[in-house]
């Protein structure tokens, strides 16, 4: 079996993923990902040319189907508490997070 | 010292003045509102919410395309841009990438000289602004209020040559943001955001070094001063023989120095797709041509026109067509006067001006319609009222809102032209004053003025200043 | 027969006939879950009991006294002449997936575990306003992810009531099998790749996924935003137009909702099939599964249980005057699931990019020096490994590098899915089908374990169900019997865009004409 993801490349995408594992989760999600590649790689044996176009979505949006866009008109959300109470940490209305650090050079 | 050249290029970000929010019903002005008010389940970014794009966003922006020359393409894509950052509650930013809302475009920058630069247009889109975030003792504070405001981004190519030549495209694309009616464009509130890239090179070659970004730059006058430093900068690193990095670098304001934030070791991958949650944008031709008829005239155009068809020094024409309102305040004022443009400008440039910028208000705004400055100046042509009359009816007309004319008439502004009345008071006045008589006729003629004067003082300002001067003459050589 | 066993459309009769009120239905919903339902999925579990074992537990959360204040407001309707609306008394669940305003909407996870939404996902707010009683959310796949609920973060998760030792299916498993179970007559699921039809084929209920764009998806928290959708699950066809009805149509807060009128599905229910062209497919009786060791594929016959059923259905269709067409040619049906392991990963993985710790959910207790930290450690420890999983495969897919390699052409593979579907369904073309009838799934439940954990064997269960997501058409699987192991047989019938109310038609004509077959006095065995 085709080994595509290298225990390198997987630790690449738990960076970006901005997710860490421990080394059992890894075993097992590294494992998983290269079988779901091995699916996947199905998809290069289909004949397509550049004439199929790629679907956004299946059904086509026609003029008809669509929606029209949203008038400019306010309509208050009475309800902002609620939303900043689901926030772990919050002070003077603010989210609290952590600071980012950078550095600052002359 | 080799003789370097500046390249460079300005992002800018540009918060349209719509009602809402680009993707919900928020309002999407925050100003002086407390952290989190502003917001709904849609801008924060709730698990479950949908974006609904604004139609009025479009077409500010479909304006502003067609303004910068862009073609304003019929079909395009928005796009997730995902990265992690705090003020960023989805996680990604809703933009477009392989297909924008425009393509192309440029402004010309009027140099001295009658020359111009032609600053092309690399990249043109709509997207959504993220929120705010503050330090606080190690701590970072976000507030979502900003989150959803509609943007456009606008990079320019890197064709401008001079820290002043960055400054003047800044300007004219405030001047034309206002003009469009489509940004309030105050770069100390962020409505106009800019990030500068700059590097150097020897002048005449045709290379590009490698650049530096500049950040967070809140003023015209930021800019120019960030850009210069940073050339600068980059002239003295390049004759010590050291090679220019691709730092980001932030400007301090109140220590008017470049920092470097973060070196930009490889451009992040941001993952662009197509947002499904968005249909694709279809701009049909009817749309874009109903958009269109409310395109004005430009104001680089109009300047122009303004030389050309009323031969205004250019200084005057820049003046005037610094700001919309005014331009068309002018124009309006020409036709109803229908006498020299240049008087007209003088009336503007002078006065009108003056009484804008006490009130704080815009041409547009005034009780002293066009139509009404026309009239005064009329009347003095005319020699009705005198030039002072003139000046103190701007106030008057602009206080009650009243004609010209009716005022002049009630307060009996008019000059009097009668010669029998001035004759008298002028045969009052050389009988009242013998010495001065006596040293008139001994030959010190600038007692005249002091003669007219007399008369002026004593009719209220009402007399025809000439008339009364001939009348003493004539009786004083008697 | 007890009010709890009662379909929607009986109930609604009974309340406006005065033969019961609201909250008497309420009241004997609530009895019934008390009794079979078993303690609810938490994160805390402790031992799994043999009690346990018994039991069906399909609720995360019981909204016993919302849905009180929900079923007063509608006896004060009726008792005032006012109308109480379509759904007036009918007790419903939501899969933990929709937000609903004031409740916990956990979607099955760790790091939505404290999140009580401020708002109501339009379905359920359209249901609610239709004088629904919904009386909980109900437990899934952790986002969706898992086609046998085993990956919720709350345990014990749903059990099949045919067979506690059989999975529900999923990811609408919980919503399945409360409706399996007698504990309500109506469920709103969401279908990613059939995750509303799988679980329904399992349960031996009625699930549908409609046309992409039928039913706003506004509140339902986003697996694959361009295959998603949500879905009526009920015992009935009759009771699926009916929740179809109330919850379909436009809205303003989704850009994809489709602005058209909605049928009077109730009212075409009964039209029968006469001279409607039903199709078949070969492509839809052999599947492709995949060899783990070599990562080959070898297309395998259905068993033949399933071809039998689908057979059948298709004689008794015929009887009622519908043509038959077989020899239906969809031959992408095998890139379904391949294409979708790309596009719902891609999607999947930007979708919960929002889960960060910062502003809802779960936040990591230990000490971070920075935002990075923060992160990580706040995802690490809120996500299972389903969506570790999926978030790891769309950052590899969607890279720049890999996202035209994969994204790309998984868009184009879509394309040819669909393009399938529209040469069968074309009225002018050779097919000129009103309907595909297919089997719903390859198999019947799974037992607990069998499959969990092998994220590919467990994928291609929705091989059958999953081309109608690319699609986007609408998918309706009804049960049509059972198997030699005992548990449910589903069919599926597949239609065009919009045409909800024919696949409904000739599903309720199925139902009809199978009444009073033996098989349909089956019910889940009692637990009490």
């Amino acid at each position: 079996m085709k080994e595509q993801i290298s225990p390198e490349l997987f630790a690449h995408l738990v960076e970006l993923a901005a997710l860490e594992l421990t080394d059992a989760e890894s075993e097992y999600l590294r494992g998983e990902l290269n079988s779901q590649l091995n699916a996947i790689n199905e998809l290069e044996a289909i004949p397509l040319d550049a004439s199929i176009p790629p679907s956004l979505h299946g059904i086509t949006f026609t003029s008809q189907v669509s929606a029209p866009l949203r008038s400019d008109v306010w309509q208050p959300y009475e309800r902002s508490d609620a939303i900043l109470n689901q926030a772990p940490q919050v002070s003077e209305r603010y989210i609290v997070v952590p600071d980012i650090p950078h550095t600052t050079l002359e | 010292m080799t003789d370097y050249e500046a390249v460079i290029g300005l992002e800018t970000h540009i918060q349209l003045n719509t009602l809402t929010k680009i993707f919900c019903a928020c309002k999407a002005d925050s100003w002086n509102a407390a952290p989190n008010t502003n917001i709904c389940p849609v801008c924060s970014g709730l698990p479950g919410v949908l974006p609904v794009l604004n139609e009025k966003a479009v077409e500010k922006a479909m304006l502003l395309a067609a303004a910068m020359h862009a073609q304003i393409q019929s079909l395009s894509f928005f796009d997730r841009k995902n990265y992690f950052y705090p003020d960023l509650p989805k996680g990604y930013q809703i933009s477009m990438y392989e297909a924008p809302l425009a393509t192309g475009g440029y402004l010309d920058l009027p140099l001295p000289q009658n020359e111009a630069r032609r600053v092309r247009i690399a990249k043109l889109h709509l997207e959504e602004d993220a929120g705010k975030t503050k330090n606080a003792g190690g701590k970072r504070l976000i507030d979502f209020n900003r989150c959803g405001v509609p943007l456009v981004e606008m990079v320019t190519s890197p064709d401008l040559r001079s820290a002043e030549e960055a400054a003047q495209y800044l300007t004219r694309l405030r001047q034309l943001l206002r003009w469009l009616g489509v940004s309030e464009a105050d770069m100390e509130k962020g409505h106009l955001r800019c990030d500068a890239n700059v590097s150097i090179r020897p002048r005449g070659a045709a290379y590009l070094n490698p650049k530096t970004e500049i950040k967070n730059v809140n003023s015209i006058d930021a800019v120019r001063e960030a850009v210069q430093k940073e050339i600068e900068r980059q002239a003295r690193e390049m004759e010590a023989g050291h090679t220019i990095e691709s730092w980001t670098l932030e400007w301090d304001e109140d220590s008017g120095k470049l920092k470097k934030m973060r070196s930009k070791e490889t451009e992040a991958d941001y993952r662009y797709f197509h947002e499904p949650d968005l249909l694709p944008l279809h701009i049909s031709e009817e749309w874009k041509k109903s958009i269109l008829t409310a395109l004005p005239e430009l104001p680089l155009e109009r300047r122009q026109r303004f030389v050309t068809q009323y031969g205004l020094p250019e200084y005057d024409a820049d003046i005037l067509t610094a700001e919309r309102s005014l331009s068309d305040y002018y124009e309006q004022t020409v036709k109803a006067y229908g006498g020299d443009p240049k008087k007209v400008s003088n009336w503007l440039m002078n006065d009108v001006l003056r009484m804008l910028n006490e009130k704080g208000m815009t041409a547009d705004q005034l009780r002293l319609l066009p139509a009404h400055l026309a009239e005064i100046i009329r009347l003095i042509d005319e020699g009705v009222i005198n030039n002072a009359t003139g000046k103190s009816l701007l106030e008057k007309v602009q206080a009650s809102g009243e004609t010209p004319a009716a005022i002049v008439a009630r307060e009996g502004l008019a000059k009097v032209s009668d010669d029998a009345a001035i004759r008298s008071i002028c045969q009052e006045v050389i009988a009242e004053n013998p010495a001065e008589v006596e040293n008139y006729r001994n030959g010190k003629a600038t007692l005249m003025g002091w003669f007219v004067g007399q008369v002026m003082r004593k009719m209220r300002g009402k007399a025809d200043p000439n008339l009364a001067r001939a009348i003493l003459e004539e009786l004083l050589a008697q | 027969m007890e009010l709890y066993a009662q379909s929607a459309y009986e109930l609604t009769r009974l309340l406006h006939s005065r033969q019961v009120s609201a909250l008497e239905i309420l009241e004997s919903v609530l009895k019934r879950i008390e009794a079979v339902d078993g303690r609810p999925g938490t994160l805390d579990p402790g031992e799994f009991t043999e009690e346990d074992r018994r039991k069906v537990h399909a609720f995360i959360t019981l909204t016993a006294e919302r849905a009180r204040a929900q079923a007063q407001e509608v006896d004060r309707k009726l008792a005032a002449g006012e109308d109480p609306g379509l759904l007036a008394g009918v007790p419903f669940t939501v899969k933990d997936i929709f937000c609903v305003q004031g409740t916990p909407s956990t979607a099955g996870s760790r790091i939505l575990a404290n999140f009580v939404a401020p708002y109501t996902a339009t379905p359920v707010a359209r249901m609610e306003a239709a004088g629904g009683v919904m009386v909980g959310k109900v437990n899934l796949d952790e986002f969706t992810y898992g086609s046998s609920n085993e990956s919720s973060a709350f345990q014990p998760c749903p059990r099949n009531p045919w067979n506690p030792d059989r999975v529900p299916g999923g990811s609408s498993g919980g919503s399945t099998a409360s409706v399996a179970a007698r504990e309500v007559p109506l469920s709103l699921g969401s279908d990613t790749a059939g995750s509303i039809r799988q679980p329904a084929a399992f349960c031996g209920v009625v699930g549908m996924k409609p046309t992409y764009g039928r039913v706003s998806r506004y509140g339902m928290i986003a697996f694959g935003s361009s295959l998603d959708c949500p879905g009526p699950i009920a015992r009935d066809v009759r009771d699926a137009a009916l929740m179809l009805q109330v919850i379909a149509g436009q809205d303003h807060h989704d850009s994809t909702a489709a602005a058209l009128e909605v049928p009077q599905y109730v009212a075409l229910l009964e039209g029968g099939v006469k001279g409607m062209r039903i199709g078949l497919s070969p492509d839809y009786f052999r599947i492709a599964i995949p060899d783990i060791q070599t990562g080959e594929y070898a297309l395998q016959p259905l068993p033949e249980a399933f071809s039998a059923a689908v057979h059948r259905a298709a004689a008794a269709l015929a009887d009622m005057g519908a043509e038959i067409i077989e020899n239906v040619p969809m031959p992408n049906t095998r890139y379904g699931i391949p294409a979708y392991f790309v596009i719902s990963r891609v999607e999947a993985a930007s979708n919960l990019h929002r889960f960060d710790g910062v502003k809802y959910g779960y936040r990591t207790s230990q000490p971070v020096q920075d935002l990075r930290s923060l992160y990580r450690k706040s995802r690490a420890e809120g996500f299972g490994l389903q969506p570790k999983l999926r978030i790891l495969m769309g950052m590899y897919v969607s890279a720049a590098q890999y996202s035209e390699q994969y994204y790309r052409r998984a868009l184009q593979v879509r394309s040819l899915i669909r393009r399938d579907f529209e040469q069968a369904f074309d009225p002018q073309g050779e097919y000129r089908l009103d309907a595909l009838l297919t089997p719903t799934t390859p198999t019947t439940a799974f037992g607990f374990g069998e499959v969990y954990g092998d994220t590919v064997l467990m994928q291609y269960a929705d091989q059958l169900t999953v081309p109608a997501n690319h699609a986007g058409v609408p998918g309706i699987s009804i049960p049509a019997g059972f198997a030699s192991d005992g548990m449910p047989i589903g069919i599926q019938f597949l239609g065009a865009d919009f045409t909800e109310e024919k696949i409904l038609r000739i599903a309720r004509a199925y139902e009809i004409a199978t009444q009073s077959e033996e098989w349909r006095k089956a019910c889940p065995q009692e637990r009490q």
